[in-house]
């Protein structure tokens, strides 16, 4: 049984009110409307405002951090992960002054504060824009912000600078008022790296760069996303030369947002649905009649090949520019407090150099000059960030969680700092090229459909002695992008956290035994049948050796091996 | 020591993959389909949830209409109105149920009363917390650690964050159960009008004003063109904008707001606001 929705015919706009709460919210005030009332909510007190309000401040890039009691997470929108040294400088004095010296990196290159105060939010905003940031559309049902491979005129082995690109887009979409009434989020990417860094298969849009005749252009995927109904992106199986991008961005987001099927529910309103209900083939009909034109066809062959398996960009490399070298730096866990934010902005501020985000919740320093290399690595070790670090500490990723986030059902951050010190005592090198991608909830901040082993945090059956919750965890396995690109499965369930990372050093033991020359662990999960994993996970009292979490250090040097430049 | 055979106990009822497709799939589906297909899957091991408000009520009526044995469940949190228990009496003789009703642990209320006073609830929001843990969330608890789903009347419209549930979810709050709301995308007047057209028990005190019913010393009536949220909690301030017992993942819920103001509250915005 599965009743489809109501012919497009007879869907109108006042059904889709009745329906959709969120699309009589926004016809009511729209999301970026809200802002002009934030004094007037400010004035009335915290207790006097509508809960309505605050779902419209997500329009500003504002959640109610944990508890609701009117303090907010705040999201700030970097556009292709681009930052300066001021910019980011700007970013950690307001987290100092405002936000407890709270920042996180995000798996959209954003970076997110905690724990502002609604009165202090105007000041907050005023200094952003000083600085030339912005958090409109960093949540709520707008085009997100675009993403794109962090090096983006800086790699050497990029087809082409995109960057005028994602800035174009990112301004005609925050300009345009109508692309802030969206029927959901919508999230793209935009990118000439050959390495797709920029996880092409899991967006809404994705344009992958491809060389026509030595033309800059790209291909199309459109209609990828995780949460709980994760999809890969189809191929719209088009070539779009650079200059038309944002016209097929715009066709794209035009068929989707136009078609009021997709404004009756909120669950099923993302652009993966409408692609799923119509196939490429025909979304790509609706997108040419919306543009007035045929689009060319990518010739069979021509479409960029994904890597092998999902890449990020660390380590230190030279850059396209002659003299200068970019170093992508591992950020355990994602978070860079207010002292390391501004810290770096010096460092990058004392070369000369800049900075980037990536999508693993790593940063950048670019534009180094070759003399200065040792200096600027040495310093970035000294801000806690060690390029000599455990490849784990820059590949594993996890949500924002506790304390922050009103979604988690279990602990996301700390849970992965002990597994993957667990994972680097244990296995030391051998887990150099594992991902680990950890998330409180079913939104999938993090990704946990298509990490190595993906963690969703749940709660037991069972009580604690006090009656309390107790955190468990489903690992997905199987999932990836790239060659083998696909969404894992929930196959163990409900693991206790207490002994999660035993769970995960007994999977990876049988893969790292078991596995044939060089076998990923995704095809290793993947040639196993559910009950032979299962039988893994539990085999041996595989810990009896390992020493204590409790004394494992940072810096435990296991990967200790000076950083090589190349 | 974790194994497998515990960890996939429950995995009769849904994994994440599954719920995801079935909530994609029932989107929709009518109230009376989603119900079907629940009490189709789950029989037994399925119970619907209801404090006997207009939700709850619709609910019940259209489950037994596809099943006169379906499971029940309520709370009794001790606090319950006299008007409340009149409902009980009523939808047993109407419909001729066993309502299986699960009431706090006895040892628990002693305790807290002994030492915060009955009314402890008047005193702080994590004072009423603590009170709706016990009289309430605890005993719900209890009854969901039996079930493989639970079928609950929660709305989209309800409140403001809540405009995301699906149909079908797992609930993670509560063990990974399946959490099954067939009138999320009804509105208040659709439940009433299925509520008259099927003479449906109708719970009193609706007809005097109120507008949420719950623990009578935390409940009231509101004023034509007051907030309806108004009627419960009046007296706090500082208090989470959140509200019940329904706690699905989608909109946070009152086992976060637990965990953030009485577990975590050394770090919560109140340890911030002192340290200003």
């Amino acid at each position: 049984m599965s009743p489809s929705a109501p012919d497009t015919a007879d869907i109108t706009w006042d059904l889709v009110r009745k329906r959709n709460f969120v699309e009589r919210l926004k016809h009511e005030k729209g999301g970026l409307a809200v802002i002009a009332d934030l004094p007037a909510m400010i004035a009335t007190g915290y207790e006097a405002v509508p809960e309505e309000d605050f779902v419209r401040l997500q329009w500003h890039g504002l959640y109610h951090d944990k508890p609701k009691l009117g303090y907010f997470m705040l999201r700030v929108k970097l556009p292709g992960g681009v930052l300066t040294p001021q910019k980011l400088r700007a970013i950690g004095d307001i987290s100092a002054r405002y936000g407890r010296g709270h920042g996180e990196l995000t798996t959209r290159q954003n970076v997110q504060l905690h724990w502002l105060a609604m009165q202090e939010l105007p000041e907050v905003l005023a200094a952003l824009a000083a600085a030339g940031l912005t958090t409109a559309g960093a949540c709520g049902d707008n085009v997100r912000n675009i993403t794109g491979c962090p090096l983006s005129g800086l790699a050497e082995d990029e087809l082409f600078d995109v960057r005028g690109v994602v800035a174009e887009a990112a301004e005609f979409f925050l300009a345009h008022r109508e692309y802030s009434d969206l029927p959901r989020k919508h999230k793209i990417t935009i990118a000439a790296c050959p390495h797709q860094c920029n996880a092409p298969e899991i967006h809404c849009i994705a344009l992958l760069g491809v060389l026509r005749d030595g033309r800059p252009g790209f291909a199309v995927k459109v209609g990828g996303g995780l949460s709980t109904w994760p999809r890969l992106a189809d191929d719209l199986g088009v070539w779009v030369p650079r200059e038309a991008a944002l016209p097929v961005l715009r066709a794209i987001v035009d068929v989707w947002r136009e078609d009021l099927r997709y404004r009756l529910s909120r669950t099923r309103a993302r652009l993966k649905f409408m692609v799923h209900d119509v196939g490429a083939a025909d979304f790509r009909s609706r997108v040419e009649a919306r543009l007035g034109r045929r689009l060319d066809d990518l010739e069979a062959g021509a479409a960029p090949a994904p890597p092998a398996v999902e890449f990020d960009h660390v380590g230190l490399h030279r850059q396209r520019q002659a003299g200068l070298w970019w170093s992508g730096f591992p950020v355990f866990l994602g978070l860079m407090d207010a002292d390391a934010m501004r810290g770096v902005a010096d460092l990058a501020e004392s070369c000369g150099g800049e900075i980037r985000l990536t999508r693993r919740q790593n940063f950048i320093l670019a534009g180094i000059p070759e003399e200065r290399v040792d200096d600027v690595v040495r310093g970035a070790a000294a801000l806690g960030f060690p390029l000599a670090a455990h490849p784990l500490r820059g590949a594993s990723i996890a949500c924002t969680g506790d304390p922050f986030c009103n979604f988690t059902v279990a602990e996301t951050k700390g849970k992965l700092q002990e597994i993957v010190e667990h994972l680097e005592r244990a296995f030391g090198d051998a887990v150099a090229g594992l991902r680990l991608n950890l998330d409180g909830c079913p939104h999938a901040c993090a990704h946990h459909w298509i990490g190595d082993i993906g963690l969703q945090g749940t709660t037991l059956r069972e009580r604690g002695p006090a009656g309390e919750r107790l955190h468990g965890y489903d690992l997905f396995l199987r999932g990836g992008l790239g060659r083998g690109a696909a969404i894992g499965r929930p196959v163990l369930r409900r693991v206790p956290g207490t002994e999660v990372h035993r769970v995960i050093e007994s999977l990876v033991r049988a893969w790292l035994a078991g596995r044939a020359e060089d076998e990923p662990i995704q095809a290793f999960f993947t040639r196993h049948a559910d009950d032979a994993l299962l039988a893994m996970a539990q085999s041996a009292a595989v810990s009896a050796s390992i020493p204590s979490l409790v004394d494992s250090g940072i810096d435990s040097g296991i990967a200790g091996a000076a950083p090589e430049r190349g | 020591m974790w194994n497998a055979t515990n960890a996939l106990r429950a995995d009769e009822g849904l994994d994440e993959l599954e719920a995801g497709q079935l909530a994609e799939e029932l989107e929709f589906a009518t109230p009376q389909e989603v119900l079907a297909w629940a009490l189709d899957r789950w029989g037994g091991n399925a119970a619907i949830s209801t404090s006997f408000q207009a939700e709850g009520m619709a609910l019940l009526d259209m489950a037994w209409r596809i099943d006169p044995k379906v499971r029940v469940f309520t709370v009794d949190t001790g606090r319950l109105p006299q008007e409340t228990y009149e409902v009980i009496e009523t939808v047993r003789a109407r419909y001729g149920m066993t309502i299986e009703v699960f009431f706090p642990d006895a040892a628990q209320v002693e305790t807290m009363v002994r030492h915060h006073g009955p009314d402890l609830f008047r005193k702080s929001v994590q004072a009423r917390l603590r009170c709706c843990n016990v009289r309430k969330v605890e005993p719900i608890r209890r009854a969901l650690s039996g079930l493989d789903a639970w079928i609950t009347g929660l709305r989209r419209d309800q409140w403001a964050s809540r405009a995301n549930i699906r149909k079908v979810e797992i609930d993670h709050d509560h063990g990974g159960l399946a959490k099954v709301s067939p009138l999320a995308d009804w509105t208040a007047p659709e439940v009433e009008d299925y509520n008259r057209d099927h003479d449906v028990p109708r719970h009193p005190l609706y007809d005097r004003g109120y507008t949420s019913i719950g623990c009578i010393p935390c409940t009231r009536a509101t004023a034509a063109g007051e907030d309806p949220r108004a009627g419960r909690w009046w007296w706090e301030t500082n208090a989470p904008k959140e509200c019940g017992i329904h706690c699905p993942v989608e909109t946070g819920g009152f086992e976060h707001e637990m965990d953030a103001i009485v577990h975590l509250g050394a770090v919560g915005p109140a340890a911030a606001a002192r340290e200003r």
